[in-house]
């Protein structure tokens, strides 16, 4: 700031030299916009380069050696699992009303393998609103008081033991089931899960305790796994959950007939477990198939963007694909697939490729134009479910509590008849038991190889120095912009302030100069209290009974309006602005907002790298840009005329919720567009407790009020 | 109409402080859901509430209190504030007492810093009169230090939080400032009272004697001269003196008096005597006085405890080699010393602003710093205010300050909960802070010498002016 002031009175007074580095910065400040525009442009283009940029995987861990044993599963595990599919199947057809029959046979099944079985009976927990979720530990949840027997559900848990460990590890095998209406793709994974586990039973290199876990997935597959989660890592020292089973008389049926039926069996009335737990999978079939091969899908997002640790997938994808023939699939958006631009523009990056490896045969980096769209889908999508905070499946419980998790999902080519059920069942099969065999070799957890990665194809990662490259280019600009605003607004009040230059003739002998950007620091914090204040206000709203989402969404923002009324009433005293009429005040008001907007950005960065990088294609222009409209208007030529729609169409789009149904409208068309799925979808994300509804309501909505305010500043 | 102003403003100021304390009290009513308690920004193992409680459980238990390395705080605190550990109030928060002892001690050292800005600024006001530069006096936009002080203080939210988060920094703050304000009043007794306090509970404060020193010597010069303990250099009153034709030398003030230094002495001898028999008695069967030294003071020095903090030293002693360690303990702590010495020289005119750019070091480099340091020397900050008004980097700082205590807690959340974190990524935000501190005390030095210049310039440049 000083500086340039002294470099204007540099031909009066020989000034020391000033350090390189603020030389450099003083450069960078006063071409700003320049910096800026290429910075912004560059920050663009790297994002698209990713695909390109993507490495292959490798397996970072050695101590996995995946595939390095052949597998063990046979046909009489197969077998096996086709009986209690047999099984199964037979029962729901018999007595459909209480899944309790299916639970017993499961139960049954186990046992007879020589497994400990227990049941694990729990009341589904409505996702709460925590708003300060994120910074503390993960809870061991409230005991819900009143709980009615009817809605209840049973997680029946096998567990082995492992021969050779010490019972202090423990890699779960997840398979989600609804006794009520079990679909055969579900039965079969139950088929899968215990083909293998039977297997585990008579393995001798066993170092890990295995633990399957069969959900009832009646209240959502993610709310069983979370519930065992949280009884199994913070066990309660309370009388409630015995008391409550005591009440309920089916499931005291269910447990006395076990308990009479087996004696003198591995059964257990209690909660039952093993060790630290390295790793978890979720085994799921898929009922319907439109693909043209066995494919394994793989969803791996968990809450906040968490990743597991790429070495998990590694594995998965390298025995998928190179010991049991099968496809590997993560999630696409698939309407990417067909644009037209993204097509050009990967074979643009293809015809540069072959170009540079004309010039040079060593450079190496072009790939096709149609794997380009392919890792740009997926990319988008990795981007996507990460920035939406919400978990893709139920491994996403597992991530709470710092275990690798991910969800196979297996779908068969042809449907499910006998034939290619054992098929299914043995390469399945095959592939958790070779999972599992490599997670068994681990010393210790995983930590090896990447956490913070984007996938562009299964095979191919973006890991967190590359793409961090993307993000530091688009928001670069904000801390320049900021500083050559503030420069400017505090040089403008003229140069006989400096210093050394005060004579009697200046108006302000010792005045708060460095200081004046407090004022605007002021409205800044109001208008961020504000945002807090509107990310707070549903959890009240959601209290008011029969409300539905457009009178809710309606209350919001009424009493959202209300509020930044009454904080500006309140909070404005006239005594704060001492010079309010300030001329250059919107540039402070813009250089602050700015700071704080490069604040939040930065910050939400290390939460949830994708929301950030979304925010910031959404803000950083329009914080960018913002201009009061009276200037442009006056001044009237081309270069203002388009700002001056840029700022009114980055004005309308940067709105929240008016972002939140173009996105919708780009993915499912406009059609069906309501006002009320913008409350469903803010619902859902605080139900998760996903950071994003953080960003969006005390980063996003104040940056954009502030930007509105200054586009009309009156000045 | 000044009246007026300044009635308005005292009253908006009397309104921040009564919004802050309730601030504060439903903060209190929400202690669970905070969890501000174990968060490593605010409780470091000398401040820690719940060593506290511990050390108090094993004192009644009849142990040592500082059995296990658990507590190493005072002997004393344990005696005044240990009960408030254990009471309990039905239906209240569970240490409603604590908390509200604390919330007293943060608007006791309010009210004593803004009585000590007054006294500066009145000071200041003397200063400038002597110089004959009343005209810029009322030229300028002047500030009340004192109230921006005690508010800065007050509503500053690290202060908020070492306050909720049950640490026993607010009363260390305290006893810093009860020395300072007993130094700008010339109470000797008191002065002393707050230095041996203030030592006792922190170790760090010891250096303050400089500071103290300085200002009662200056006191004796305000006797004879009219300019109080922050003023500009004394070549100034010289210069000036020479330009009135003034040359008397009796009126220049003396370099150095004995009487004041001695008197000081005798009370801080008499009041680490009281303190130190205290002590003795209160650990009687525990080991005694050498225990307590060890525990505490050798704590402090020795950094045992590698436990993440805002601070730097935990990382580096985290990694540092076993035999290298002596060593790098002497360079860390001879650091703080080696500072004293120039520093003292360059600001000997203005001890007040010394004591404030000690604390300000102190807090950076010492052993178990914690969010609380940064409040007491962000409150003395708002001392300076007229002086400081042409400050660099303010925008740069308060941002940064702003990012670091966000960032702080998400590093921590990566690398604690989430495990896809390590030590590397808070230790980053530790640096950071570092080295804000660092800017601060740079860029506030400068900006003070600078204001002297100025004045100087405005002296030597006036009777220029008047010539032509």
């Amino acid at each position: 700031m000083a500086e340039t002031k002294e470099k204007s009175h540099s031909d009066e007074k020989p000034k020391p030299r000033v350090r390189p580095i603020v030389r450099l910065g003083i450069f960078l400040v006063s071409h700003s916009f320049l910096v800026s525009v290429v910075c912004f442009t560059s920050g663009v283009l790297a994002l698209f380069l990713l695909p390109v940029l993507a490495k292959n995987t490798y397996i970072s861990e050695n101590a996995l050696m995946p595939g390095s044993a052949s597998p063990m599963l046979s046909n009489h595990h197969v077998s096996d699992g086709n009986r209690l599919v047999k099984d199964l199947t037979n029962s729901n057809l018999k007595s459909s009303e209480t899944g309790i029959e299916s639970h017993k046979i499961i139960a049954k099944y186990m046992l007879d393998v020589g497994a400990e079985v227990s049941f694990h009976k729990f009341h589904p927990q409505m996702n709460q609103f925590h708003p300060l979720h994120f910074f503390s530990s993960p809870d061991s949840g409230k005991i819900q008081e009143n709980c009615s027997c009817s809605s209840y559900g049973i997680n029946t848990v096998g567990i082995i033991r492992a021969p050779r460990g010490d019972g202090k590890e423990a890699i779960v095998l997840v398979t989600p089931y609804n006794a009520l209406t079990s679909s055969f793709g579900e039965v079969l994974s139950l088929g899968i899960a215990y083909s293998v586990f039977s297997l585990l039973t008579q393995v001798t290199w066993l170092a890990k305790d295995i633990i399957w876990l069969v959900v009832d997935s009646q209240f959502g597959e993610y709310a069983a796994v979370s519930a065992w989660l949280r009884e199994y890592q913070t066990p309660k020292f309370s009388s409630h959950s015995t008391l409550n089973a005591e009440m309920c008389p089916d499931i005291n049926y269910l447990f006395e007939i076990k308990v009479h039926s087996m004696a003198g069996s591995k059964f257990s009335n209690s909660f039952r477990r093993a060790g630290t737990m390295t790793a978890a999978l979720v085994l799921k079939v898929r009922d319907q198939s439109e693909q043209f091969d066995d494919t394994v899908s793989i969803y791996a997002e968990a809450s906040n963007g968490q990743m597991p640790n790429l070495d998990l997938i590694n594995v998965v994808n390298y025995l998928a694909v190179h010991r049991q023939g099968l496809r590997v699939n993560v999630e696409k958006l698939w309407s990417l697939l067909n644009s037209g631009w993204l097509k050009s523009l990967g074979e643009i990056f293809e015809s540069l490729a072959t170009i540079a490896k004309s010039l040079n045969p060593k450079f190496k980096f072009g790939i096709p134009a149609t794997e380009y769209v392919e890792g740009i889908a997926t990319l988008a999508s990795s981007l996507y479910y990460q920035a939406l905070g919400v978990p893709t499946g139920p491994h996403g419980a597992f991530r709470d509590y710092q275990v690798d998790a991910i969800t196979l999902e297996i779908s068969p080519k042809f449907s499910l008849d006998k034939v290619w059920c054992s098929d299914i069942l043995l390469r399945g099969g095959r592939l958790i038991e070779g999972v599992i065999r490599s997670v068994n070799n681990l010393l210790e957890k995983f930590h090896q190889s990447f956490f913070l990665y984007l996938l562009t194809s299964p095979s191919k990662f973006v890991s967190v120095g590359v793409y961090m490259i993307a993000f530091a280019l688009l928001i670069a600009p904000l801390p320049m912009v900021a500083a050559s605003l503030y420069v400017d607004a505090n040089s403008s009040k003229g140069d006989s302030s400096f210093l050394f230059a005060i004579t009697d003739t200046d108006e302000h002998g010792i005045t708060i100069r460095s200081w004046r950007w407090l004022n605007s620091a002021k409205s800044v914090f109001i208008v961020h209290l504000w945002g807090a204040i509107v990310s707070l206000l549903p959890y009240f709203i959601c209290q008011i009974p029969d409300c539905s989402p457009t009178t809710s969404f309606m209350i919001w923002v009424l009493l959202s309006i209300l509020s930044l009324l009454i904080l500006n009433l309140v909070l404005a005293s006239p005594l704060a602005c001492v010079k309010a009429s300030q001329e250059k005040e919107w540039a402070l008001v813009k250089s602050v907002t700015i700071s704080s907007v490069f604040i939040g950005l930065g910050l939400m960065s290390v939460i949830n790298f994708a929301t950030a990088e979304i925010g910031a294609l959404l803000m950083v222009p329009m914080c960018l840009l913002a201009r009061p409209l009276k200037l442009d208007v006056r001044v009237g030529t081309l270069r203002s005329c388009c700002r001056i729609i840029c700022n009114l169409v980055l004005g309308h789009i940067a709105f929240p919720p008016a972002a939140f149904f173009l996105f919708k409208g780009m993915l499912d068309g406009f059609g069906s567009a309501n006002v009320g799925d913008f409350w469903m979808w803010v619902e859902s994300l605080w139900a998760w407790n996903s950071a994003t509804y953080l960003f969006i309501g005390m980063v996003q909505l104040p940056c954009w009020v502030l930007c509105v305010s200054i586009l009309f500043h009156s000045c | 109409m000044e009246k007026l102003k300044k009635k308005i403003r005292s009253f908006s100021f009397w309104n921040w402080v009564i919004a802050s304390i309730i601030f504060r009290l439903i903060l209190i009513y929400f202690p669970k859901n905070l969890n501000l308690c174990s968060r490593p920004e605010v409780s470091t193992p000398l401040t820690s509430f719940r060593r506290l409680a511990e050390g108090y459980w094993l004192k009644q238990s009849s142990m040592s209190p500082y059995a296990g390395s658990m507590y190493h705080g005072s002997p004393l605190l344990l005696s005044l504030l240990g009960p408030l550990t254990v009471k309990r109030i039905e239906g209240q928060p569970n240490h409603l007492l604590y908390s509200l002892v604390s919330v007293i001690a943060d608007v006791v050292s309010a009210m004593l810093i803004r009585a000590t800005g007054q006294n500066l600024q009145v000071a200041y006001f003397g200063t400038l009169k002597s110089l004959d530069l009343v005209k810029q006096i009322e030229l300028s936009e002047v500030h009340s230090s004192g109230d921006v002080a005690a508010l800065i203080y007050l509503c500053n939210p690290f202060t908020i939080v070492a306050c909720v988060g049950l640490s026993t920094s607010p009363i260390e703050n305290m006893a810093v400032i009860l020395c300072l304000y007993g130094a700008c009043s010339r109470l000797v007794p008191l002065a002393a009272f707050g230095w041996v306090i203030a030592t006792h509970l922190s170790l760090y404060p010891a250096i303050l004697i400089i500071p103290v020193h300085l200002s009662f010597v200056l006191a004796i010069c305000d006797l004879l001269l009219g300019y109080g303990p922050d003023a500009p250099p004394r070549k100034l009153f010289l210069q000036r003196h020479q330009q009135k034709g003034l040359s008397s030398q009796s009126k220049l003030p003396p370099g150095f008096s004995w009487g004041s230094i001695i008197h000081f002495a005798f009370w801080a001898l008499l009041w680490s005597v009281y303190v130190l028999v205290l002590c003795g008695i209160s650990l009687k069967q525990f080991g005694g006085l050498w225990e307590m030294f060890k525990s505490t003071y050798g704590f402090i020095l020795t950094v045992e405890d590698l436990s993440p903090n805002v601070g730097v030293l935990w990382y580096f002693f985290a990694e540092v080699f076993e035999f290298f360690r002596n060593f790098f303990l002497i360079v860390f702590h001879v650091n703080i010393l080696f500072m004293i010495l120039p520093l003292a020289i360059r600001l000997h005119h203005r001890p007040c602003y010394l004591a404030f750019v000690y604390v300000a070091i102190c807090s950076m480099l010492k052993s178990y710093p914690s969010v609380g340091d940064s409040a007491l020397y962000l409150g003395l900050l708002g001392w300076f205010v007229n002086e400081l008004s042409d400050m660099q980097f303010s925008l740069f700082l308060f941002c940064g300050y702003v990012g670091v205590s966000l960032l702080s807690p998400v590093m921590h959340n990566l690398w604690i909960w989430r495990g896809t974190g390590n030590a590397n990524f808070y230790f980053a935000t530790a640096m950071v802070y570092a080295c804000l501190q660092i800017v601060l005390v740079v860029e506030g030095v400068s900006a003070m010498l600078n204001h002297d210049r100025k004045l100087r310039s405005l002296i030597l440049d006036k009777p220029r002016d008047a010539k032509s």
